[in-house]
């Protein structure tokens, strides 16, 4: 009876596992289908794309990637990411960190004010931001300028950065810096000697997010910047104008373009946010 | 490792003191005041580029302004952008779709997001690799996903339409299109969902679910008795922020639909986004756009005190 029932629930165990696996298999082939189908589309030349049946084996060509490389438009918009994506980063970091420690370390009058405040900030709707954010901009002349959007980006991802951070700097023992202080050093440079470099899992998960931020944004780069400074995702939505156009294969692979450096980052950040949760490091 | 690092940090910081920090009245002034030094720029920040121009935008929804007058010399209008927003059966209409829009994809999203989490909270061999794959969609930019979405669901070369063998144009119907626009957002957002999730399946503790094995409840019954009301808060955590971030949804509708046909993905972003940037009728969109506050700070609001009282009790 015993073994007959230790058989029956090894049985069942290997149904539910077995189970499992085919609702996860499905469930990505369901996830991944369409980006892989479109990954397909941008390896087929123009005739390939619209035959129908559609294709599911096919001569790959990388003929498409060759022509959007090729597009000065392209490289400028990838140039102009860049640029406002690691300006952001760096704004609201060095903006962000310092106020981040302040929060965990020194409790202040106003403190938890300002604090749902920023939370507050994150919630809202950009476009209701960016109405008025435009008018001003455009008065104080910045609109169309690169450094209009990263100050855009940075209001969004400062509450992120101070969100992040403080959890850092909370799980940090005190007598760190109080050692230092003891020692002389002023808050200032403990912070720089003592607490920052202990901190760098946390500045790297809160860039990665950052960095996402804005380089997915589109609202903010479709009406601050126009064809000289405009973004990647700005570029990209000029393929569906009304009707999706016959260049299939230039949409797919300027797609794959786009978002290939965020894919590559968030997985090399994947290692360094979980590394940095678990920090050994800090707790020494 | 780390402590040999934070003993280096010490030595070091001793012998800069040795070498002369001194304590002086200014630095002591500094040290007392470092938390509103350091919070200094962000307050200004927040203030400048947030604070300001939603002050601002306030002021220019009660006037009549037009972008070739000078910032304040619009006509006070008192709250005829108000009364024009509620009278237009085009604002109307995009009310009740960004509610009708949120909901269902936020129910969605939830369901299958716990679905997906519930999948891989089961510890098996190559877990870790679906863990890996599945979030994949959530990294796209939304930008490039609804194009994905607009090739495959192209009435004459879509792979959709040729899987189910009929001809549907898809986003030229208005029950179709609004579905379309869903699913983009379904497809970007029930992993991110999933991963909030299951960090809060991999955070329970397991003597309650052991516990009610034991007394031999079924598969089932521990789901719907004890794992699901543990998972409460973070199920809570996840339809708070899904909400507000559908709410707001855009890029998808612009790629796709332009918040056509007739009006049926009309969102409440698109339609202040229209009305600013496209009739440049700014005053009437920033009052489109403090309507659209209102209701967020609302919701937020509403769903940090269900927060709250979960927690109290």
């Amino acid at each position: 009876m015993a073994g007959l029932h230790a058989v029956g629930s090894r049985r069942s165990k290997l149904m539910f596992a077995g189970s499992v696996y085919l609702g996860l298999i499905g469930m990505t082939a369901v996830f991944l289908f369409p980006l892989l189908w479109v990954i397909g589309l941008s390896l087929k030349t123009r005739l390939q794309v619209f035959a129908m049946p559609p294709l599911f084996v096919w001569q790959p060509t990388l003929e498409n990637y060759a022509a959007v490389l090729g597009q000065a438009d392209f490289l400028q918009a990838f140039v102009n990411s860049l640029v406002v994506s690691s300006g952001a980063v760096l704004l609201s970091l060095c903006v962000g960190v310092p106020a981040a420690y302040a929060f965990a370390r020194f409790p202040f009058r106003g403190g938890s004010f300002l604090f749902f405040s920023l939370l507050v900030m994150r919630m809202l709707p950009p476009i209701a931001v960016l109405v008025p954010m435009y008018i001003l901009f455009s008065k104080l002349g910045l609109t169309t300028t690169r450094f209009s959007v990263v100050l855009a980006y940075s209001t969004f991802s400062l509450p992120l950065v101070v969100w992040i951070m403080r959890g850092f700097f909370e799980d940090l023992p005190r007598e760190l810096e109080e050692s230092a202080w003891v020692d002389g050093a002023s808050r200032a440079a403990a912070f720089r000697h003592v607490v920052l470099p202990l901190i760098r899992p946390g500045l790297v998960a809160a860039s990665i997010l950052c960095l996402q931020l804005a380089w997915n944004d589109f609202l903010f780069s479709a009406v601050l910047t126009n064809n000289a400074t405009r973004t990647l995702p700005v570029l990209m939505a000029g393929f569906s104008g009304g009707d999706t156009g016959t260049d299939w294969g230039g949409m797919t692979a300027s797609g794959v373009l786009v978002i290939l450096p965020v894919l590559i980052f968030s997985f090399a950040a994947q290692r360094h946010l979980v590394a940095g949760l678990s920090s050994g490091a800090v707790k020494g | 490792m780390g402590g040999s690092t934070t003993a280096v940090r010490q030595a070091e910081l001793r012998a800069l003191g040795a070498a002369g920090f001194r304590t002086s009245s200014a630095q002591r002034w500094l040290d007392h005041q470092f938390a509103r030094l350091a919070v200094l720029p962000t307050s200004a920040m927040m203030l400048l580029i947030f604070g300001i121009p939603l002050a601002f935008s306030f002021y220019l929804s009660f006037e009549g302004w037009s972008p070739e007058q000078s910032l304040f010399a619009g006509k006070f209008a008192g709250t005829a952008n108000y009364e024009d927003l509620l009278t237009d059966p085009q604002f109307l209409a995009s009310l009740s779709v960004t509610c009708i829009y949120t909901a269902i994809t936020v129910a969605t999203e939830l369901a299958l997001g716990l679905a997906i989490a519930l999948l891989l909270d089961v510890d098996l061999p190559l877990i870790g690799l679906f863990r890996t794959i599945l979030v994949v969609p959530m990294m796209i930019t939304p930008i490039v996903a609804a194009l994905c979405w607009k090739l495959l669901l192209d009435p004459d070369h879509g792979v959709v339409n040729y899987w189910i063998g009929s001809h549907i144009v898809w986003l030229g119907r208005p029950d179709t299109a609004l579905i379309s626009v869903m699913v983009v957002n379904l497809w970007q957002n029930a992993p991110y969902v999933a991963v909030l999730l299951l960090a809060g399946l991999r955070s329970l503790p397991s003597e309650p679910v052991e516990a009610a094995a034991i007394d031999g409840a079924s598969a089932w019954q521990v789901f719907w008795h004890v794992t699901l009301p543990l998972l409460r808060p973070y199920i809570l955590v996840a339809l708070l922020l899904r909400t507000i971030f559908e709410f707001r949804a855009f890029d998808n509708i612009y790629v796709m639909t332009s918040g056509g046909p007739a009006n049926a993905t009309m969102s409440l972003s698109m339609f202040t986004y229209l009305a600013s940037f496209v009739k440049f009728d700014l005053s009437l969109g920033a009052a489109a756009s403090w309507m659209m506050l209102v209701m967020c700070l609302l919701l937020c609001l509403f769903f940090i005190a269900v927060l709250r009282r979960r927690e109290a009790l």
